[in-house]
């Protein structure tokens, strides 16, 4: 992006202005799986206040949502209803896996719980935690932004 | 290969119930599964009103190997005085059964013994005769085996962790490198060539 010199003009990509666009708005599905959830919910309140990054509106249809934020376990049962949701999901959308458990199944290494949800979705950033802090999600969503603007996808460890 | 977390098949299986001291205000009765259905009409009929819950017990080495415990409240039915109201009356009926063997339902007495019959039925394999709607309850429905016996693999059939998929495999439209370590980088050189041009 660059100023046309001497005048009131910038010029850009249409790419670059799409990505901006996209990354300033990042919608979340409303989706709480476990305790988790209460951490995704407290990143809304003024506190942390994620409206700040553009991402305050969680959609309720998953045909609205850009971002999955997997927050907490998933049962071998929820498993086909994450991977369905994530299905209806128009195109581009990205997945943060939060906490431990739905990254790798956490402390429930038994038959009831799926070892990690990046066997059913892509994820594009892992937050680790049990839960993570509302400002480690922040930050994930951050790293989301910026995959956006760069393109580029996947397997991001969000370490401070 | 034998999962490393099944459970020690030597261990001892101590009915509790022949350790624990009485509790006051209920009584335990044990029955035989053919005077099951009787004893509990008897119970229903003398004023057994509540089913509260069934249990399921896996002692796995004893034989009978399964309990099946229902939880009984006696309510007193007249206000005859606060004695009486402060002591509603427990009752659990304890039958023993091993694999193979069958209950009959009790869901025509206490619609409350639907969900829990299910729920045994599906974590421990004990079928009920007679009940309306057996499927499982808690497990997906194409689950294999009844995870809350004692011989149950803690991890399950596969006995392994799933393996990870490649992460090249992403279908989404933006594929592309991974950008972890590069990005902050290079957002910082992009915000600064933008600042450097626009001043």
């Amino acid at each position: 992006m660059e100023v046309v010199p001497g005048t009131q003009f910038l010029l850009a990509r249409v790419d670059d202005v799409a990505r901006w666009a996209q990354a300033s708005s990042v919608w979340p599905l409303t989706m709480g799986l476990a305790c988790c959830a209460i951490e995704m919910m407290s990143v809304t309140a003024p506190e942390y206040d994620i409206a700040r990054l553009g991402s305050e509106v969680f959609r309720s249809s998953p045909r609205q949502a850009d971002l999955m934020i997997v927050s907490g376990r998933v049962a071998q049962k929820m498993g086909p209803v994450i991977k369905r949701l994530y299905d209806q999901m128009a195109d581009p959308k990205w997945v943060i896996s939060m906490g431990a458990c739905a990254s790798s199944g956490g402390v429930f290494d038994n038959y009831a719980v799926v070892q990690g949800v990046d066997t059913i979705v892509p994820v594009d950033v892992y937050v680790p935690g049990c839960p993570p802090t509302p400002d480690g999600l922040l930050y994930a969503v951050n790293l989301i932004q910026q995959q956006i603007r760069q393109g580029g996808r996947g397997g991001i460890l969000a370490r401070a | 290969m034998p999962s490393p977390q099944t459970p020690p098949r030597g261990g001892s299986a101590v009915d509790p119930t022949a350790v624990r001291p009485d509790i006051d205000d209920a009584v335990i009765i044990r029955v035989e599964p053919a005077q099951l259905r009787g004893r509990l009409e008897q119970l229903k009929a003398e004023g057994a009103s509540m089913l509260l819950d069934i249990g399921g017990v896996d002692y796995l080495e004893r034989t009978p190997r399964f309990d099946v415990v229902y939880h009984l409240l006696k309510l007193p039915t007249r206000v005859a005085s606060v004695d009486s109201v402060a002591t509603p009356m427990r009752i659990r009926v304890l039958c023993g059964l091993d694999d193979g063997q069958t209950l009959p339902t009790m869901s025509d007495l206490w619609p409350s013994a639907d969900w829990p019959e299910r729920e045994i039925y599906d974590l421990f394999g004990i079928t009920f005769d007679g009940h309306p709607d057996l499927r499982r309850i808690q497990m997906p429905v194409d689950w294999e085996g009844y995870p809350l016996r004692k011989d149950y693999p803690l991890r399950g059939p596969a006995l392994e962790r799933t393996p990870r998929p490649d992460f090249a495999l992403k279908s989404n439209l933006l594929a592309g490198t991974p950008a972890s370590g590069k990005t902050a980088a290079a957002l910082a050189k992009q915000i600064a060539k933008i600042r450097g041009q626009a001043e």
